[in-house]
C-alpha cells in the first residue's frame, strides 16, 4: 500500500486532514468496506475508499474537487463499518473547510448552495425555515416549480401552511451572537 | 414522568404530524414533555458539513438550554438532533481543547451529564413495553408493517450507541407489543437518501426507490419509521418512484408515534394521519383501525 514516505512536505496535505477531522487516514486498510456500504457512492462519484487514497498520496487538489465529500450525507455507514473507525464525515468537514479557505469552488455546486441557504437561514432566524429555505434554493437553480404538485398537495391536506413561507420570523439575537463568537474564535481573537 | 422534550425544526414546520402524534402519544402514557426553552437549530447536515466549530457551537448551546431545565432526562424526536446533541455532548466531555473553545462561543460551561435519548430509545426502554401494552385499545391485529430505521438513529454506533446499527429491534419490538404483524428485510438501516432529496433528487429516487420495492416485495401494507426526513422521501418521492417503474402502488409511511396513537385509540386527525401524501386511511379502515 502506498504511503509517502519521501519529503515530508508532501505529506502536509495529509497531515492537515487528519489533525482537522480528527481521523487517522494512516491506518486505513484500502479495503473498500467503505465505499461498498455508501449510499452515494458509484461511478461518477468515488467513494470514500477512493478519496482517502487520492489523501494519502497527496492529491490535493483530486481530493479537494472529490464530489464524494459534496455528497455526502453523514449516514455514518463508512463510521460503524470500518475496521479501524474512520468516520469520513469528520474528513468531508475538513476537506469542506479547506475548500473555502482555498476558494476553490466546491464539486457539486447545487448541494453547497443548498447547505449555504440552509445555514443563511439558520444564521437569522435561529431555527432554520425549511420551507423559504426549498423556495430560494429552487428560485436560484432556475426552477421556481420544481415539486410543485407534492407541495400543493401537502397544503391541500394542511400538513404545510403558506403562511410558513410567507411570514418569515423575527430575527433572533442569541444566534446572530453564537455566529460572531464562533467567527471570533476561528479568527483566534 | 417529566421529561425534556427538544423538537427540533423540521417538526414545527414540514413534519408536524410527528410533533402532533408524540404529544398525543406521551400525554396518553401520563409523560409530560417540557420543551426545552428558546432552542435552536442543530446546524443539520449543513453545519456539519461547512463549518465544524460551529455545528458543535449550536448543539452545546442547546445543551446549555436544556440544562437549564434541571430534568436529568431529555427526549429527541429528530435523529439528526438527537446525534448532535449526543455527539457533541461526548466530545465537549472527552477533549479538553474543545471545551475550552466552546466555553468561549456559547459563554457558558456545561455540566455535560444529561441523558439523551432518541424517540426510540426512550418510548423501548424507558417507558417499557408493559406501560404501552397498558395503553392499547385497539391491537394492530394482521397489520403488516414493516419498520424501517434509516442511519441517523443507529449509526454510527461510536457515536449513537443505539441499538443495532445493522439489525435494529427497538422499533420491532414495540410494533409486535402492540399486536402487529412486524416482517423482517434487510433494509432496516439503508440510507433514503436524507438531505439530497431536493438537490440530486434522481439519487433519493434510486435509494428510496430500493427500499419502498423491497418493501412491496416483502408484503408490507406500511411503511413505520422514526425520523421525518425518511418520512418525507419515501411519501413525498414516492409517486415519481412507481410511476418510472410502471407500477401503481401506494404504500403509506407512517411514523411509530401515529401507529402507537392508533392502537390506543386517538383519532387518526389527532395524529396528523390526514397529512400525508400516500394516503393511509384507506388501509386502516380496511384494518378496523379507525374508530
Amino acid at each position: 500500500m502506498l504511503r509517502l514516505t519521501g519529503n515530508p512536505r508532501e505529506r502536509d496535505f495529509l497531515n492537515q486532514i487528519i489533525q482537522e477531522s480528527g481521523q487517522n487516514l494512516l491506518e486505513c486498510l484500502q479495503c473498500g468496506k467503505c465505499s461498498a456500504g455508501c449510499p452515494i457512492a458509484s461511478e461518477a462519484v468515488g467513494g470514500p475508499r477512493q478519496l482517502i487514497a487520492a489523501i494519502l498520496i497527496g492529491m490535493k487538489e483530486r481530493a479537494l474537487k472529490d464530489p464524494t465529500w459534496s455528497y455526502c450525507v453523514s449516514c455514518g455507514t463508512c463510521a460503524t463499518r470500518c475496521p479501524v473507525e474512520i468516520n469520513m464525515y469528520s474528513v468531508a468537514t475538513a476537506l469542506c473547510e479547506m475548500a473555502e479557505k482555498a476558494k476553490i469552488s466546491p464539486p457539486e455546486r447545487g448541494i453547497h448552495l443548498f447547505e449555504e441557504l440552509f445555514l443563511k437561514s439558520v444564521r437569522k432566524y435561529g431555527r432554520v425555515q425549511e420551507l423559504r429555505t426549498v423556495m430560494e434554493f429552487n428560485l436560484r437553480t432556475l426552477n421556481p416549480f420544481k415539486d410543485l404538485a407534492q407541495g400543493m398537495t401537502l397544503m391541500r391536506k394542511g400538513a404545510i401552511s403558506p403562511f410558513d413561507i410567507l411570514k418569515g420570523k423575527k430575527k433572533d439575537k442569541a444566534i446572530s451572537r453564537l455566529f460572531s463568537k464562533v467567527q471570533q474564535a476561528e479568527n483566534g481573537e | 414522568m417529566k421529561v425534556s422534550y427538544f423538537p427540533g425544526c423540521s417538526l414545527e414546520v414540514t413534519a408536524k404530524p410527528y410533533n402532533l402524534s408524540t404529544r398525543q402519544v406521551c400525554s396518553s402514557l401520563d409523560i409530560e414533555l417540557l420543551e426545552a426553552p428558546d432552542w435552536l437549530c442543530c446546524g443539520s447536515s449543513a453545519g456539519l458539513k461547512m463549518n465544524r466549530l460551529l455545528s458543535l457551537s449550536l448543539a452545546a448551546k442547546n445543551l446549555a438550554q436544556i440544562e437549564k431545565q434541571d430534568l436529568k432526562e431529555v427526549m429527541v424526536p429528530c435523529p439528526f438532533c438527537f446525534r448532535r446533541l449526543l455527539s457533541a455532548q461526548q466530545e465537549i466531555k472527552q477533549d479538553k481543547k474543545s471545551r475550552e473553545i466552546i466555553r468561549e462561543t456559547i459563554e457558558t460551561t456545561l455540566k455535560g451529564d444529561l441523558n439523551i435519548q432518541n424517540l426510540l430509545g426512550f418510548f423501548r426502554n424507558e417507558v417499557g413495553l408493559t406501560a404501552i401494552q397498558s395503553k392499547i385499545k385497539k391491537p394492530l391485529k394482521g397489520f403488516k408493517v414493516i419498520p424501517y430505521y434509516g442511519c441517523y438513529l443507529v449509526k454510527p454506533s461510536q457515536v449513537t450507541h443505539f441499538d443495532n446499527p445493522e439489525n435494529p429491534t427497538s422499533m420491532d419490538d414495540i410494533l409486535m407489543a402492540l399486536g402487529a404483524e412486524v416482517l423482517d428485510w434487510d433494509f432496516k438501516t439503508e440510507c433514503c437518501g436524507a438531505s439530497l432529496s431536493l438537490t440530486k433528487t434522481e439519487k433519493v429516487q434510486e435509494l428510496s426507490g430500493r427500499l419502498l420495492k423491497e418493501a412491496i416485495w416483502k408484503g408490507a401494507e406500511a411503511i413505520v419509521v422514526g425520523c421525518q426526513l425518511c418520512q418525507s422521501n419515501l411519501d413525498m418521492r414516492q409517486g415519481e418512484i412507481w410511476k418510472a417503474e410502471k407500477k401503481n402502488h401506494h404504500l403509506p409511511v407512517l411514523y411509530i408515534t401515529q401507529i402507537m396513537g392508533l392502537a390506543f385509540g386517538l383519532s387518526p386527525n389527532d395524529l396528523g394521519l390526514n397529512h400525508h401524501i400516500i394516503d393511509p386511511l384507506p388501509i386502516l379502515k380496511e384494518k378496523g383501525l379507525l374508530s
